[in-house]
C-alpha cells in the first residue's frame, strides 16, 4: 500500500536533482489525464445517487452530489460536496467537504468529513467514484468511534441502538456493549 | 516642272532626258556606245540640275505601271483559266504568273540598279540612297501595291503548291516509307506517293524544280516571307496535327519525342527548299553574306516548328490527360513527353483547368465506385508527381477529388481495405505500404528536408497560396490519402474495425498476415497509435494458448465429465476492441453449460478475470444426422445451430415457440430457418410450423426453389456501424450532460458545449459535435421531458434523481 502512495514523479525529481521542477508539468498533465479518465468512468458507471463534475474549466475542482441512500434517515436528501484535487493526486488524497450543511456524526459544522480513506487510509487505487460511494455509505453507517459532531453521534447511537437490537446479530462488540447499556434508559 | 529653273531651255535637254530614261528602263544591256551617250546626257541633265529628278521619275513610273498594268495582269494571270484545271496546271499557272511579274518588273529593277550605281559613283552630282537603298525602296513599293489587296486565290494556290511539294519532298526523303495519309493512300492505289498521280505522269521532279524557281522569284522580289509564311505555317500546323492524330492519339505507351524530332528535321529539309533561294543564287550585292540570313530564316522556322509541335502535343495530351492518368504506369512515356513539352509552352493553367473539369465530369459523380475513385487518385498522384515534381499540379488538380472523397462514406473503409490488400484489384496501396523507405507521417511535416538550399526553386505561380507555403508538398501516396480527412486517427480506428472483423471472421488464430500489416502500419503511423491493434493481435495469440490449455485440462477429465460440446474461444480484451454488435440470444442449455464450464476454467487460469460471452459472433461446426442421410461438417452461425439443436428435442416447432425459446424476434428466426430449409433438413408446414424432414422428400430437392433470404446477412460486419457508434456517443454525452447539470444546476448551451469539449475524454472513437448538433440533441431531450429549458438555460427536471 505504501508503495502505491509514492508519487513516482516526485520521487524521481527529488532523486535526480533537488530544486529542479522538471517533472512538474508532465505530472500535471498526467494528473489531468487521470482525472479525465475518472470522469469518464464515473459517467459510464451510471451509479444512481452519486454524481460529480468539474466546477468550471478547472479539472482540479469538482462539485459532487450525493443522494441519501434508501432506508436511511438521509433518504430523499441531496447533498453537494466540493472536491479539490492536489497536484500530487492520486498519490495524495483530494480534499472533500460538504457544501450543503450536513448533520452527521462524522461531519463538522464546516462540512469537513472524517473518513479514514480520505486521510491516513488513502490509496492511489481509490477514485472519485469510490470516494463518493464511501461518503454515501458513511451517511448511513457513521463511524461513531471518532465523532466530529458529538450531538449527532449521540443522537445516532440512540436510533442506531433501536435498529440493532431488533435486527442485527453481532457486527461489532464494542458498539453492541454500549448499546446494551443504554438500552434500558431509553425504554 | 523644271522650266522655272532655266531661263533658256536648250534643245538638247529633252533629248538627253529621253536618253537617260530610256537607258534606265530598257531591258537591253548597255553597250559601250549607248553607255557613252547616256553618260553625256546624264551630264547634261546634271548641268541643269535635273539629274536628281531621275530617281523620282523612275520610282513614279514603276509605281504607275505597277498599279495600271502589272498588278492587274498578275492577278488576272493567276485567275485566268478558271475552270477545271489539274493541280499540275494550277501550279504552272501560279509559277507563270510570278514569272510574268518578274519579267515586267525586271527592267525597273535593272534601271534602279543602274541609277543606284551612278549615285554611288556620284556622277552628274547624283546622290541618293545607292543601289541597295533604291532597291529596298522599290521593293517595298512593289510589295505594297501588289499585295495591297491580295485575293484569297493566291493563298490557296500557294498553299496547294507547297503542300504538294512538301509531300513530294517527304516521299523522296522518307524513301517510300509511306509517310502521310495521302502518300500511303496513293501508294496503295499505285500512284506516285509524292504527287498522287499514276507514276507515268509523275511530276514530282517538275514540282521540285518549280518550287525552286518560285522561291527564287519570290526571294528576288523579296516577297518570300509575305507570300509563303502563312501557307507554310498552315501546312506545318496541319501536318503536325495530322501526324499526331494518327500516331499519338490514344497511344500512351511509347515516347514520340525523338520520332517527331527526326521527322521535323526532314521537314526542315523541305523548308530549306522553300527558303533556300534567299540564300543561294542571289546576285544582289549583299550576296556574300546572304547565306547568313538564309540560315537565320531557317533557324527561325525551326524554332517555330518546335513550338508548334510542343503546343499541339500539349493540347492533345491535355485533352487526353484523364485517360493517361487512368493508365498511368503504362502511360509513363506520354507523361514524360508531356512534361518535356509543357516546359516549353505556357499551358499549365490550361492543363489544370481541363484536368479539373475532366475529374469532375468523368470521375466525381455518384455512378463511380469509391474504390475506382481512389484508384484514379492514386494513379493521378503517381502520374502528376512525374509530370510536375513541385507537386503543384497534383495539389491543385486533385483538390476536387479530395473534397469529393470526404463526402463518401466508405472512403476510409476502402482505403484501409486496400492498404491491407483485401480490396479487390487494388494492390497499389498494399505495395506502397510495404515499400522499403516509408515516409513516417510525423516526420514529413518537419521543416528541414536536408536538401541543399542552392537547389531551392520558387513555387510556380499557380501554386495554391495556403499554409503549406513553400514547404515541400507531399507526394507520398499514403500520407496524401490519409490526409484527406486531416487526421490519421480515423484511419487507425477504421483499421481497427477492419482488423477486428477479419480476426473474428476467420476464427482460426492465424494472424501472420495481420501482424505484418500492423508492423507496416506502425512504421507509418507510429507505435503508439497502433497499440490497440497490437493488443488485439496479442489477444488472439493468447486465446490460442488459453484454449490449448483448457482443452488439455478437459482431456484429462474422466469420460463422463467431458463437456458435451467442444468449445474454443477467442478471448478479447474489451477495452481494446472496437464496439461489438450486441445481439441477444438464448443458447440451448447444452451449449451454455459448456460455456459456463469454460468460463470456470478460465477464471481458474486467470485470477480476477472472467468471460462475457458473445455467442452470436461465433461459428459452429456440426453434423446433422437424419433418418436416411447425414450432413457433415456444416459450418453455420450459432443461431442456426441453436435452431437445429432445438429440433433435436422436438421435431415440430411453431415460429412463436422457436422465437420464445431462442429469445430472438420471429422475423429473424424465419430468416434463419431458410438455411435449413435450403439444406432440406426442415420443412415449413401449414400454420407456420416447421418440422424435420427425416426422410429426404425427393432427390430433386424442391427446396431449391426456396429463396435464400438469409444470404443478405452473411457479409455483415461484426462491429457496430458508424451510426450505431454515433448513437452510443450521444448516450455518453447525455451522461455527461446529466452529470454536469446535476452538479452545476443550470447551464447555457455554450457552457455545456465547451464543457463537453473539454471533459469528454477522447476515447478511440472521436466524434466532434458542433453547437447546432448539440442544440438539436438537447431539444430532443426537452421534448422527451428529460430536460427543461428556460431563458436559454438548461436544467434537469426536479423529479429526475
Amino acid at each position: 500500500m505504501a508503495s502505491q502512495n509514492m508519487d513516482p514523479a516526485a520521487a524521481s525529481s527529488t532523486a535526480a536533482l533537488k530544486g529542479s521542477e522538471t517533472g512538474g508539468a508532465a505530472a500535471k498533465g498526467s494528473v489531468s489525464k487521470r482525472l479525465q479518465q475518472e470522469l469518464m468512468t464515473l459517467m459510464m458507471s451510471g451509479d444512481k445517487g452519486i454524481s460529480a463534475f468539474p466546477e468550471s474549466d478547472n479539472l482540479f475542482k469538482w462539485i459532487g452530489t450525493i443522494d441519501g441512500a434508501h432506508g436511511t434517515v438521509y433518504e430523499g436528501l441531496r447533498y453537494k460536496l466540493s472536491l479539490e484535487f492536489p497536484s500530487g493526486y492520486p498519490y495524495k488524497a483530494p480534499r472533500v467537504k460538504f457544501i450543503t450543511p450536513c448533520y452527521h456524526p462524522n461531519v463538522d459544522e464546516h462540512g469537513n468529513i472524517c473518513l479514514d480513506i480520505l486521510k491516513e487510509k488513502w490509496s492511489a487505487l481509490y477514485d472519485v467514484r469510490s470516494i463518493l460511494l464511501s461518503i454515501q455509505s458513511l451517511l448511513g453507517e457513521p463511524n461513531n468511534e471518532s465523532p466530529m459532531n458529538a450531538s449527532a453521534a449521540e443522537l445516532w447511537e440512540n436510533q442506531e441502538g433501536r435498529q440493532h437490537c431488533v435486527s442485527i446479530s453481532l457486527p461489532c462488540c464494542a458498539v453492541m456493549q454500549r448499546v446494551s447499556i443504554r438500552f434500558p434508559t431509553d425504554l | 516642272m523644271n522650266s522655272g529653273q532655266s531661263h533658256v531651255m536648250p534643245r538638247e535637254l529633252p533629248a538627253a532626258w529621253d536618253t537617260v530614261t530610256a537607258a534606265l528602263v530598257s531591258p537591253l544591256s548597255p553597250n559601250s556606245t549607248t553607255e557613252e551617250a547616256v553618260a553625256e546626257a546624264l551630264a547634261m541633265l546634271g548641268c541643269y540640275r535635273l539629274a536628281q529628278c531621275v530617281e523620282g521619275w523612275l520610282l513614279e513610273t514603276m509605281q504607275v505601271r505597277l498599279t495600271s498594268a502589272v498588278a492587274p495582269e498578275f492577278w488576272a494571270g493567276l485567275e485566268q483559266p478558271e475552270n477545271e484545271m489539274e493541280e499540275r496546271d494550277r501550279a504552272r499557272v501560279l509559277l507563270g504568273a510570278f514569272r510574268t511579274l518578274l519579267a515586267r518588273l525586271e527592267p525597273f529593277l535593272g534601271g534602279l540598279e543602274r541609277l543606284g550605281a551612278w549615285q554611288e559613283e556620284g556622277r552628274a552630282g547624283l546622290c541618293g540612297p545607292g543601289a541597295h537603298g533604291l532597291r529596298e525602296r522599290a521593293l517595298s513599293v512593289i510589295r505594297a501595291i501588289l499585295l495591297f489587296s491580295p485575293s484569297a486565290l493566291l493563298q490557296d494556290r500557294v498553299l496547294e503548291f507547297y503542300s504538294r511539294t512538301f509531300s513530294v519532298h517527304m516521299s523522296q526523303e522518307g524513301e517510300g516509307e509511306g509517310d502521310g495519309e495521302e502518300g500511303a493512300l496513293a501508294t496503295e492505289r499505285g500512284l506516285c506517293p509524292g504527287c498522287a498521280v499514276p507514276p507515268s505522269q509523275c511530276w514530282c521532279q517538275e514540282a521540285l524544280e518549280q518550287l525552286g524557281e518560285l522561291s527564287h522569284i519570290l526571294s528576288r522580289l523579296q516577297l518570300l516571307e509575305r507570300v509563303s509564311s502563312e501557307a507554310v505555317t498552315a501546312i506545318l500546323h496541319r501536318l503536325i496535327e495530322q501526324r499526331m492524330e494518327r500516331r499519338c492519339r490514344g497511344e500512351y505507351e511509347s515516347s514520340f519525342l525523338s520520332d517527331f524530332q527526326e521527322w521535323l528535321e526532314r521537314v526542315l529539309g523541305w523548308l530549306s527548299r522553300v527558303f533556300v533561294s534567299e540564300a543561294g543564287g542571289s546576285d544582289t550585292p549583299a550576296g556574300g553574306a546572304a547565306s547568313q540570313p538564309g540560315n537565320a530564316v531557317l533557324q527561325r522556322w525551326r524554332c517555330h516548328m518546335h513550338q508548334f509541335f510542343c503546343r499541339i502535343y500539349v493540347n492533345m495530351r491535355i485533352e487526353e490527360l484523364f485517360s493517361i492518368i487512368r493508365d498511368f504506369p503504362e502511360s509513363k512515356p506520354a507523361i514524360e513527353d508531356l512534361k518535356f513539352c509543357l516546359d516549353r509552352t505556357n499551358q499549365r493553367q490550361q492543363l489544370l483547368t481541363s484536368l479539373k473539369s475532366a475529374f469532375e465530369t468523368r470521375l466525381l459523380h455518384p455512378g463511380v465506385h469509391t474504390s475506382d475513385i481512389i484508384t484514379v487518385y492514386i494513379s493521378a498522384i503517381k502520374a502528376l508527381r512525374e509530370l510536375d515534381p513541385s507537386m503543384v499540379i497534383l495539389q491543385v488538380a486533385c483538390q476536387p477529388i479530395r473534397k469529393y472523397l470526404r463526402t463518401r462514406e466508405d472512403t476510409v473503409r476502402q482505403i484501409v481495405g486496400s492498404l491491407t490488400g483485401d480490396a479487390e484489384g487494388c494492390s497499389d496501396l498494399a505495395n506502397e505500404l510495404s515499400r522499403a523507405d516509408p515516409v513516417t507521417l510525423e516526420t514529413q511535416d518537419s521543416e528541414d528536408e536536408g536538401s541543399d538550399p542552392e537547389e531551392w526553386t520558387p513555387d510556380p505561380t499557380d501554386a495554391l497560396t495556403d499554409k503549406t507555403g513553400s514547404k515541400r508538398r507531399s507526394s507520398d501516396i499514403i500520407s496524401l490519402l490519409v490526409s484527406i480527412y486531416g487526421s490519421k486517427e480515423i484511419f487507425i480506428d477504421e483499421y481497427r474495425t477492419v482488423l477486428a472483423d477479419r480476426l473474428l471472421h476467420q476464427l482460426n488464430y492465424n494472424t501472420a498476415r495481420e501482424i505484418r500489416n500492423v508492423e507496416l502500419l506502425k512504421l507509418r503511423f507510429g507505435e503508439s497509435h497502433m497499440h490497440y491493434c497490437e493488443v488485439m493481435l496479442k489477444d488472439v495469440a493468447d486465446s490460442r494458448r488459453i484454449n490449448a490449455n483448457i482443452r488439455e485440462e478437459e482431456s484429462r477429465l474422466p469420460e463422463e465429465e467431458q463437456p458435451a460440446v467442444p468449445l474454443s474461444a477467442m478471448i478479447l480484451s474489451s477495452e481494446f476492441w472496437p464496439q461489438l454488435k450486441e445481439e441477444k440470444m438464448e443458447l440451448p442449455p447444452l451449449v451454455s453449460q459448456a460455456m459456463e464450464a469454460y468460463t470456470h476454467r478460465y477464471e481458474k487460469l486467470k485470477a480476477m478475470r472472467t468471460l462475457s460471452w458473445k455467442p452470436h459472433l461465433g461459428s459452429v461446426t456440426l453434423d446433422v444426422e437424419l433418418g436416411d442421410r447425414t450432413l457433415t461438417n456444416l459450418s453455420v452461425s450459432p443461431i442456426h445451430a441453436a435452431i437445429i439443436l432445438h429440433f433435436q428435442d422436438k421435431s415440430c416447432w411453431s415460429l412463436e415457440e422457436l422465437s420464445g425459446a431462442l429469445g430472438v424476434p420471429q422475423e429473424m428466426v424465419r430468416r434463419k430457418l431458410a438455411l435449413w430449409q435450403q439444406h432440406g433438413v426442415l420443412r415449413e408446414e401449414s400454420g407456420g410450423r416447421y418440422s424435420v424432414l427425416e426422410v429426404g422428400a425427393s432427390r430433386e430437392r424442391p427446396e431449391k426453389s426456396v429463396l435464400l433470404i438469409d444470404s443478405d446477412e452473411e457479409g455483415d460486419s461484426n462491429t457496430t456501424t458508424q451510426s450505431e457508434q454515433r448513437e452510443e456517443k450521444l448516450q455518453l454525452f447525455w451522461a455527461y450532460i446529466q452529470a454536469m447539470l446535476t452538479n452545476l444546476e443550470t447551464m447555457t448551451l455554450e457552457r455545456i458545449h465547451s464543457m463537453l469539449r473539454m471533459f469528454v475524454a477522447t476515447g478511440p472513437v472521436v466524434t466532434e459535435m458542433d453547437v447546432n448538433e448539440l442544440q438539436a440533441f438537447l431539444q430532443r431531450k426537452v421534448r422527451d421531458h428529460q430536460l427543461i429549458v428556460s431563458a436559454g438555460v438548461y436544467r434537469l427536471p426536479k423529479s429526475s434523481h
